[in-house]
């Protein structure tokens, strides 16, 4: 709670010090009561729990309170973190007190849940009493308003109302009970405006909730209660009401009690404020937080069933986030304080973390055993029964690594190991035998390359071709293999070379595992995997770069510890690690495309194998009691997502920086303005019946991922221009000054200054709008259909055609229906086409999951671009 | 971008606003008299009969004065007088103003720089401009540096043409030291050239605009309020770069304050409300006998 909102000062009566602690407990009390209403509206406990069930609601309750005040109590005594608002130390440990009594209540008497509220409730409103004549008594130093305010005294008009009319409706007949609900009004109203601040919003506060709580602890409206109007199938029932009238008496007494806890007046007001809106803004998460529980809890058996994956597999996911916290520990420590320590400690603790899981997977690895996990779902069976099965997720002792899951991080960490290490241009002397290598590594390479593209477009229809693509191969790898032994020849003169020679690491690795990688390509080409009897070459010669890399890093570390120049041996490590990493990339990416596994001896990359998500990597089974999974699904809105993105997001930053940086501002602009934003907020739907009626006939008359396609970037296109368009209008004028004054043209300027300013926002737009049409149903049911029996899924790369005549490039994929995410969840849960209720769910999961990476690609690019713009 | 060129030898007559000055014809002599700065050599820059509008607005009246080469001109006046609006006419960046509308004649080394021929690009390559707050784009120092050659195909950098083996890295970081020294910066950031701009000092960011300036060989540096931004202890770091400057530039430095004129210019030319040119003179003579009353009354403070 930020200090911002109202200033503290410190009381010394003992008088003023015993009540600001009742008051903050009473806060304290406000939110708990607000919490658990909460948690009764979501049903995560019933009403009537009682005994041992409730025992365990609130037993988790307490942990996670004294949890959560004793963690930050601790490190606020040690002096880590810094709480010094006298406020919430006494909210905080209001929330311990009122915890922990509660509990004992309930563990002593053996309550149910609606009683408890009532007697909370109750408590709540005697203690805004007794505060209330505190103040006016002058027991205490406030400094009250003359009245509480007309807005107050609409509110508590407004609740007045509600319970004369409900007390009147229950005990007189026919329209008496306006004139109840009017007396109500009356009454609050008066008790509100007209006595000082300090009487009018504490009293009618306390009255509203013991109204509330005289109704539920009289069994007037308990869980069992129902109100049925007519009219509608269903009614309402305590259930629901019993939490609502809670979660209102407290949000009351909360506000009530801030008001009172700041001495009324102008700070009691932001005080009350703040907690109300402190609230809300709470509860907004709590519906975030149970919607992904509610989807997680009942998708998650459904989704990872059978899940299982390699423990090497692992290890090698796990290398990005180690390097990642890694370098969280490596910031400096601070002070030599006894507290930063405990900060010490912190820092090191991911890298802990991540420490013991590795070697717990190792273990895995060297005994050989499996760690499982059994759980039980349910599918439909033939006669719609509900079918259990039983499954486990498992991490297998496999020593296989798939092909993507090598290359996939190894890439990561090359790049991010490269980007680190910093130029070491005019450091050491310069040799003859550099300068070649310099010069012969760009020809070697781009000469590769073009042999690549001519087998591209040839292809290896004559023997011949292949004898040549052979021999380039060997070639190509040959060469990889000497720059990267030239890199290894700065060591042979010790530590000096790597002074001397400095720039034989950079010129010698970059070359290496560049012109492998060009030959990795090429032999795919060329069909050839070229081998000295059962080793594969290329292979071998990452095999060896890997090698070489990791003794040029430790040589350099070694150098570093014992001294000299930091800077030069710093950026080699990085660069031998880098390497390493890069011929790792290889590596999988050599067997994924040969499709031939890679025999390590310990351990394999191969191309299927260590990591199997049966709901995600398999196609659907019809209605079996072995339910397949919904791969075509995934790939579908994949290809949607990618298909729409390509096509709006260039067409809406362009269409912005034309309309921003190229048009005066006048009508035309506003025209177009409106007409975007009348499109974003056109219904998706309507989106969807004009591709139906407009984009259908026209492609091959039949619902296609194309037509989703478009209409999802319809829908996409707008966002991205309104958002390109402010942020590139935020990119102050400043910056395009000072480009034109030095000669440089508009487009230039736009290219390279205006564009990467305005990226970080640009970036935003797209976030927002993926996520949106990720997840859009309405469009999609209609242009791209709801097949759920799509056996196979949309083969978009195999697929393209090169046509001798116009259009010249024809994709037969795309003019096809496919099933996609959110129209399988439709179809399942909503139609009941097929498969369970389950099912659905567990399609809704991984489509958050879907959406949630799409995110984090988008965040962390736009983190890059902000760091790129800020002095990071 | 609209603009007006219109030869206008006969111009002078017809614009005499008579309204304006208190004893008509001979009062408009005398001005002509006054700014008529008399030096040896060519100038490097001769501004004649220069008329700027700003909508119906007359920003700039009958401008005409020649600047010597390698000296520092400063040009002073009440706040609104047009200073500006005049110093962005030398490198036609008034040409990026729409509603602006400019007649009259600017030479750079004898050719007119309104010509519907000039290559712009060739201009204001040839005329750099400071600006009156820092404005280095938020790329790191090398990069603000060498952002001028690269566009302007000095140099080239970066993947491709490291690819095509074209890669000047060397040629940059020469270009980069160089430009940092003239602007006396280097000794400061030599070591963090990869750092973002935005995190030195203003006064650190205001050199390196000048330096970005200075990469691309400029033979005319505008400068418009270079330091009003900045601190004293920066301000003096400017003024003792703009004297430096001037051995191999010629400067033209717009500023509001009298004092640092005085310091660092080799002739003043006071602008006074309405946009019209008063006097033009060696700094001296301006500061210490200056001709027209309107003239002293400014410097010693009784005006505007
Ligand atoms: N971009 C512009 N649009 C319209 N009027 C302008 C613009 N720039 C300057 N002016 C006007 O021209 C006059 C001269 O301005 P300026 O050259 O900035 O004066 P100075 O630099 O001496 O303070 C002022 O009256 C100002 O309002
Ligand atoms: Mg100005």
């Amino acid at each position: 709670m930020s200090e911002g909102y109202a200033t503290e000062e410190t009381f010394t009566t003992a008088d003023a010090d015993a009540y600001d602690r009742w008051l903050d407990t009473t806060i304290a009390v406000g939110i708990l009561g607000f919490v658990l209403a909460m948690a009764a509206v979501g049903q995560v406990v019933t009403l009537t729990a009682s005994g041992d069930a409730l025992n365990g609601v609130f037993l988790t309750l307490s942990a996670v309170v004294t949890g959560a005040v004793g963690l930050t109590a601790g490190l606020a005594a040690l002096n880590v973190v810094a709480v010094e608002s006298r406020r919430v130390r006494g909210v905080g440990l209001g929330l311990l007190a009122a915890t922990l009594l509660l509990t004992a209540v309930v563990y002593a008497t053996g309550v149910q849940l609606v009683t408890l509220f009532g007697l909370v409730l109750l408590v709540d409103s005697v203690s805004l009493v007794g505060a209330g004549i505190a103040s006016w008594t002058g027991s205490v130093d406030t400094q009250p308003n003359a009245s509480a305010g007309i807005l107050t005294g609409s509110v508590f008009a407004l609740v007045g109302f509600g319970i004369g009319a409900a007390v009147g409706g229950a005990f007189l007949d026919g329209p008496l009970y306006l004139v109840a609900g009017l007396l109500g009004a009356a009454l609050f109203g008066v008790g509100t405006i007209v006595p000082r601040e300090d009487i009018g919003s504490t009293l009618p506060t306390a009255a509203v909730t013991a109204v509330f709580a005289a109704v539920i602890l009289t069994g007037a409206i308990g869980p069992d209660w129902q109100w049925l109007p007519e009219g509608l199938s269903g009614g309402f029932s305590g259930v629901i009401v019993v939490p609502l009238f809670v979660l209102f008496g407290s949000l009351f007494t909360s506000w009530s009690a801030a008001k009172c806890r700041a001495r009324f007046g102008a700070r009691g007001r932001q005080y009350g404020a703040f907690l109300v809106i402190y609230l809300n803004a709470v509860m907004m998460v709590a519906v975030m937080v149970s919607i992904v529980f509610f989807v997680v809890s009942r998708g998650v058996t459904y989704a990872f069933h059978g899940v299982q994956i390699g423990a090497l597999s692992l290890l090698v996911l796990l290398a990005p986030l180690l390097v990642l916290a890694i370098n969280r520990a490596r910031n400096p420590s601070g002070t030599s304080e006894w507290h930063s320590a405990a900060r010490q400690s912190f820092r090191i603790a991911p890298v802990a973390a991540i420490g013991s899981l590795a070697v717990v997977l190792v273990g895995l690895i060297v005994t050989g055993e499996t760690l499982d996990y059994a759980f039980e779902y349910t599918v439909l069976g033939d006669g719609r029964e509900e079918v259990p099965i039983d499954t486990v997720a498992a991490i297998t002792p496999e020593t296989a690594v798939g092909a993507w899951v090598l290359a996939f991080p190894t890439l990561i960490l090359a790049v991010y190991f490269f980007r680190n290490a910093s130029s070491l241009r005019g450091v050491g002397t310069r040799s003859p035998t550099l300068e070649r290598v310099q010069q012969a590594v760009p020809l070697v390479g781009t000469g590769l390359a073009l042999a690549t593209i001519a087998y591209v477009l040839v292809g290896t229809g004559f023997p011949v071709l292949v004898t040549v693509g052979t021999g380039l191969v060997v070639a190509g790898a040959a060469a990889a293999a000497g720059a990267t032994l030239f890199a290894l020849s700065a060591l042979t003169s010790g530590p000096e070379g790597l002074l001397d020679n400095a720039q034989y690491v950079p010129v010698g690795l970059a070359g290496g595992v560049t012109l492998l990688a060009v030959t990795a390509f090429l032999e795919p080409t060329v069909t050839v995997s070229p081998g000295v009897g059962p080793i594969d070459i290329v292979p071998a010669v990452a095999l060896l770069g890997v090698l070489v890399g990791a003794v040029v890093a430790v040589a350099a570390a070694v150098a570093r510890n014992r001294g000299g120049d930091d800077r030069v041996f710093v950026s080699q490590a990085l660069l031998g690690l880098s390497a390493v990493c890069g011929f790792l990339t290889i590596l999988g990416l050599h067997a994924a495309f040969t499709g031939a596994p890679v025999d390590l001896g310990v351990a394999t990359v191969a191309n299927v194998g260590s990591f199997d998500w049966p709901f995600v990597m398999q196609s659907y089974v019809p209605l079996g009691i072995e339910p397949g999974g919904i791969y075509p699904a995934v790939i579908g809105t994949v290809w949607l997502v990618v298909g729409a993105s390509t096509f709006a997001i260039p067409l809406g930053v362009g269409a912005a920086v034309f309309l921003t940086e190229y048009i005066e501002q006048g009508s035309f602009t506003a025209v177009v303005e409106t007409a975007t934003n009348a499109l974003w907020s056109t219904p998706s739907v309507v989106f969807g019946l004009f591709g139906a009626a407009l984009l259908i006939p026209r492609l091959g008359d039949q619902r296609s991922l194309l037509a989703g396609m478009l209409v999802l970037g319809f829908m996409l296109l707008p966002l991205v221009l309104i958002t390109s368009r402010e942020a590139i209008k935020s990119v102050p004028d400043e910056y395009r000054d000072a480009s034109a004054a030095l000669g440089v043209s508009r487009w230039e300027t736009i290219r390279s200054v205006v564009l990467p300013a305005a990226m970080p926002g640009v970036i935003t737009g797209v976030i927002l709008g993926v996520g949106r049409i990720a997840g859009e149903t309405a469009p999609l049911i209609l242009v791209l259909g709801s097949t759920l029996n799509t056996p196979n899924a949309a083969d978009v790369l195999g697929n393209f055609q090169l046509l001798s005549s116009a259009p010249f490039v024809f994709n037969g994929a795309v003019m096809e229906s496919t099933a996609a995410l959110p129209t399988g969840i439709w179809a399942t849960i909503a139609a009941g086409v097929s498969g369970s209720q389950s099912r659905g769910w567990g399609t809704a999961l991984v489509l958050l999951l879907v959406v949630l990476m799409l995110y984090s690609i988008g965040i962390v690019s736009r983190t890059y671009f902000r760091r790129k713009l800020n002095y990071e | 971008m609209s603009e007006t060129i219109t030869e206008t030898e006969t111009a002078t007559e017809s614009t005499t606003d008579s309204a304006q000055t208190t004893s008509g014809e001979s009062q408009e002599r005398l001005r002509e008299e006054w700014t008529h700065y008399r030096f040896d050599g060519p100038p490097k820059l001769s501004v004649e009969d220069l008329n700027v509008w700003y909508g119906d607005d007359h920003a700039l009246k009958d401008v005409s004065m020649d600047i010597p080469e390698k000296s520092v001109t400063a040009l002073i006046g009440p706040s609104g007088c047009g200073k500006s609006t005049f110093l962005r006419c030398l490198n036609r960046m008034n040409d990026r103003i729409n509603i602006a509308n400019i007649e009259g004649s600017v030479e750079l080394d004898g050719s007119e720089i309104y010509d519907p021929n000039t290559n712009l690009v060739e201009l204001r390559k040839r005329v750099g401009m400071v600006f009156q707050a820092p404005n280095p784009f938020p790329k790191s120092i090398r990069d603000n540096i060498s952002y001028g050659p690269r566009k302007h195909g000095d140099i080239e950098t970066g993947l491709l043409a490291r690819l095509l083996g074209r890669d000047d890295k060397d040629e940059e970081q020469e270009i980069v030291e160089r430009s940092l020294k003239q602007a006396a910066l280097w000794e400061e950031v030599s070591d963090r050239l990869d750092d973002n701009a935005l995190g030195l000092s203003g006064g650190q960011q205001q050199r390196l605009c000048i330096a970005r300036c200075l990469a691309v060989d400029p033979e005319v540096i505008l400068m418009d309020e270079p330091a009003s931004a900045l601190d004293p202890i920066a301000t003096s770091k400017i003024e003792d770069l703009i004297e430096e400057l001037a051995e191999d530039y010629t400067v033209v430095v717009v500023t509001h304050n009298m004092q640092q004129a005085a310091r660092i210019s080799d002739q003043t030319a006071v602008f006074l409300t309405g946009g019209e040119l008063v006097e033009y003179d060696d700094t001296d003579k301006i500061f210490e006998n200056p001709e027209s009353q309107r003239v002293e009354d400014y410097i010693t403070g009784k005006f505007g």
